[in-house]
């Protein structure tokens, strides 16, 4: 148990009659950086959710550092160390980028001088030092998912969840999201990603399970996946969602 | 007795509350959009009787031939100048602009009409018969129940059969998925708020004949008609229909077994119950809140 | 420190001002009213401009104020200072109520719920003997520490310092924690939530803060006036009105309230005292007797409303973040 920190363990979610999240159980260890793969309408969305206290899961356990977080509320789950961003950006739009990043600051902090400048750290960790003074509204959607990343560091997180912080994003702004991430692993940051891009994937996770309908369908290293029939089949079955 | 008389009264003026509800639930349905002005416009409706009875001869219950039509065109006007522009706007927008285009009412009624509370005197209107012994029915209320009856299926009928109510039940569901079909939803949006503009009319209509008819009468039924929609949850007409109906049963118990003056208490208390223990009201979907 | 020196003359600019329009009654109330309306229009504003949670039930706490100051005045003969912290607990107790009904909840519902609890507030206190009903509460002697009150200065110093208060904590707040805790809530509760915030938690302490301020206000005017009833101090007009003080100022910035209520106090005197109809008179353009004379006499009088509800539909089509928001294009 001692190297998990995150320990998800038979875990469900229904909504009415929809099975979204079916006995999913896996284990993140400290220091990883875990993939979250799977078709669209796979339930990655949902499973993060039920993780940080957005969804009450209808049956399972989840733990975190050891202890469990079932009926934590959002604001908990991020006060104890884990933090998320969202598919669809989420931008405090009137208030400016480095004023984004101060909310997140102010998790481990009542000063709003010591806030600013926790915030101004992380913004020149993403490369978005050049933009502080701007209303976040008014970013371009790669410049956004930058600062998704900067707000969640500026809680001081123990474990990030990361929903498809590359969509959207083109080859090069990718790289540099990938790149950020691998030096974010070795600052000590436990790292869950979800992702359809399988190359991005592939290329930066130590492993990875694949969801699809709502249930484990394998788990593995990169190359045991991307050898899987199952998922192979999966992927080609789903259409062209590996490719958006 | 008193619980049988009580119920009867309540049932029978719950009827016309519902109409005024189904009309803002539908447009809380379709378009998202809570209606504040929708006890000001309930106001032209019951002024519009009491001109059409008083100027014209045409019966109070006759003139809804007339009402409902012009209240439509109304709607249809309102939603294409102001609430259209309006609809992508955050709430708080939405609720200040009908807040807005209330008073411009409520008040313009004021000027045009002076704030003397005026009264729509037919020969039925305090006309009543006894039934199961000693159970007095009135008729206008009577007669407003049976209408509120036939528009209700009215719009039933019309919702499920016609291609018009399916597409606004699909404007409902899912704005972009039905514009995405090919749907107008901008043009869903002001039939809904003809419709729902003729339901509040035909309400202030129907109770014309029984209620004091004053430019600031709309305020009342405003948040008589919202307490109605949270209670049956907001969007659903099903919903309303019921919630109108518990609304004036509640009222009519209260007025007898408390008093009068407490019965809008015991009204809104209800609706803070129903907001605290079941929020999506009593046929709202859950997780809508 | 630009801002702090234009501040401060603009207090000094206020303190002075009764002694400059020397004792003229008349201008002194309309000043009070001002200033009362800048304080509510700013108290609400923490709540539904920088939370972005729209009340519309602050008569509840401009009535608790007002009602519980003067219901002990008239009963106990209480010091009015013990009546408006009675007044405070009030409102803190109606705020705590709302706000742990609603704010579990979204949208629409936080505004309706709000209506609710006001309207039992004001049926209540309509229904109930002590509260005086719909006669409302009369006094005619007010004791305070010897001070003179049958002066309006007191009142004008009490509500210009009520002001100061609200519009520093909201100046103070902008830049603290909880004034961005506040304003994350408002854009996105989602988003928030995900960075830590205790949305429930900072919402109520928003609402708190405003509803005491709120309070206060009412207290003062209670004092002021000497004469309250429901229709005065507990009616979703007077919600209504505050808000759209702040909506036209400009919602959610420190001085939009006071801007808001600068351009409508006085317009609202002007339609209610009839300025324009009596200059048409006494210009001879138009006859007093004739049809529009009729009508600028009885009908405009009491048109304020009437024009509140325009600038209202105009401002949400054409101004949507109030005169405020003219001046910053692009924030």
């Amino acid at each position: 148990m001692s190297g998990h920190l995150l320990h998800i363990d038979h875990v469900s979610k229904h909504f009415g009659g929809n099975v979204a999240v079916s006995e999913v159980s896996f284990s993140v260890d400290k220091k990883q950086i875990f993939g979250l793969i799977g078709p669209n309408g796979a339930g990655k969305t949902t499973l993060f959710n039920c993780i940080t206290g957005y969804y009450p899961v209808t049956s399972g356990q989840i733990a975190f550092n050891g202890s469990s977080i079932n009926n934590r509320r959002p604001d908990q789950v991020c006060r104890l160390g884990m933090a998320r961003t969202w598919q669809r950006v989420k931008p405090l739009c009137s208030l400016s980028v480095l004023e984004n990043v101060m909310v997140g600051a102010f998790a481990s902090t009542n000063s709003p001088r010591k806030a600013e400048a926790f915030a101004r750290d992380q913004l020149t960790a993403v490369g978005l030092d050049d933009h502080a003074g701007k209303p976040a509204g008014s970013l371009p959607i790669g410049l956004k998912k930058k600062l998704e990343l900067a707000r969640v560091l500026a809680t001081r997180p123990k474990m990030l969840l990361l929903d498809e912080i590359c969509g959207g994003l083109n080859h090069t702004e990718t790289e540099i999201i990938l790149e950020i991430i691998r030096k974010l692993r070795s600052s000590g940051i436990t790292i869950v990603f979800i992702e359809h891009d399988m190359r991005a994937v592939t290329s930066i996770c130590d492993r990875i399970v694949v969801l699809n309908s709502g249930q484990k369908l394998a788990e593995g290293t990169p190359a045991e996946i991307t050898s899987n029939p199952a998922v192979i089949a999966a992927y080609l079955g789903g259409g062209h969602n590996a490719q958006d | 007795m008193l619980f049988f008389q009580s119920l009867i009264s309540g049932l029978l003026s719950g009827g016309v509350y519902a109409l005024a509800g189904i009309g803002m639930s539908l447009v809380f349905g379709v378009m998202n959009v809570s209606n504040f002005a929708h006890g000001d416009l309930m106001m032209l409706g019951m002024y519009m009787a009491y001109f059409a009875f008083t100027l014209l001869h045409i019966d109070p219950y006759l003139s809804l031939v007339l009402i409902m039509p012009v209240s439509f065109m109304i709607g249809y006007i309102l939603e294409k100048l102001f609430i259209g522009r309006v609809i992508h706007h955050p709430h708080q927008n939405q609720i200040l602009l009908t807040i807005g285009l209330g008073l411009i009412m409520s008040n313009s009624a004021l000027l045009a009409f002076t704030s003397d509370p005026r009264i729509l005197t037919t020969s039925y209107s305090s006309s009543s018969f006894t039934i199961l012994n000693d159970i007095s029915v009135s008729v206008p209320l009577l007669l407003s129940f049976l209408i509120t009856c036939g528009i209700t299926a009215i719009l039933y009928l019309f919702l499920a059969m016609t291609r018009t109510g399916m597409a606004l039940r699909a404007t409902s569901q899912n704005r972009d998925a039905a514009q995405l079909m090919g749907i107008n939803v901008s043009k869903m949006s002001a039939i809904t708020f003809g419709i729902g503009t003729a339901l509040a009319a035909t309400a202030g209509a129907l109770i014309a004949p029984t209620y004091y008819i004053h430019p600031l009468a709309g305020h009342t039924f405003l948040l008589k008609a919202f307490t109605i929609c949270v209670l049956g949850g907001l969007g659903s007409v099903i919903g309303a229909t019921v919630g109108g109906l518990i609304i004036g049963v509640v009222e009519a118990m209260s007025s007898a077994y408390l008093s009068t003056d407490w019965k809008d208490v015991v009204v809104f208390a209800l609706f803070l119950a129903v907001l605290l223990f079941r929020p999506q009201g009593l046929f709202g979907k859950k997780g809508d809140q | 420190m630009k801002q702090l020196t234009i501040c401060a003359v603009l207090v000094i600019a206020a303190i002075a001002l009764p002694l400059l329009i020397g004792n003229n009654p008349y201008l002194i109330g309309i000043l009070i009213t001002l200033l009362m309306m800048a304080t509510l229009a700013s108290a609400w504003n923490i709540v539904g401009g920088y939370a972005g949670q729209f009340s519309f039930g602050h008569a509840a706490y401009f009535g608790a104020g007002a009602y519980t100051t003067m219901i002990l005045l008239s009963l106990f003969n209480t010091n009015p200072l013990v009546g408006m912290a009675a007044g405070i607990g009030v409102a803190c107790l109606i705020a705590l109520v709302t706000g742990s009904i609603v704010f579990r909840l979204r949208g629409h519902y936080f505004a309706l719920a709000s209506i609710a609890v006001a309207e039992i507030v004001r049926l209540t206190v309509l229904n109930l003997g002590f509260t005086g009903g719909a006669q409302g509460i009369l006094l005619t002697d007010v004791p305070f520490f010897g001070l003179d009150l049958n002066s309006k200065s007191p009142f004008y110093y009490g509500m210009l310092l009520t002001l100061v208060v609200t519009l520093g904590i909201t100046a103070y707040l902008r830049k603290s924690k909880t004034g961005y805790y506040l304003q994350a809530i408002r854009e996105d509760q989602d988003a928030a939530a995900s960075l830590g915030i205790n949305v429930a938690l900072y919402k109520n302490r928003a609402l708190l803060l405003s509803a005491v301020l709120t309070s206060i206000a009412g207290s003062i005017y209670a004092l002021y006036i000497r004469f309250i009833d429901t229709s005065a101090v507990l009616d979703l007009r007077l919600s209504i009105e505050i808000i759209l003080t702040t909506i036209i100022g400009g919602v959610g910035t420190l001085w939009g309230p006071l801007l808001g209520a600068v351009l409508l106090v006085p317009l609202a005197e002007v339609l209610r005292s009839n300025l324009l109809g009596d200059t048409l008179f006494r210009l001879g353009v138009v006859s007093e007797s004739s049809p529009v004379g009729i009508f600028l006499k009885d009908g405009l009088a009491h048109g304020h409303v009437l024009v509140y509800g325009i600038i209202t539909v105009l401002c949400i089509l054409y101004l949507p973040k109030g005169i405020l928001g003219l001046f910053r294009r692009g924030k």
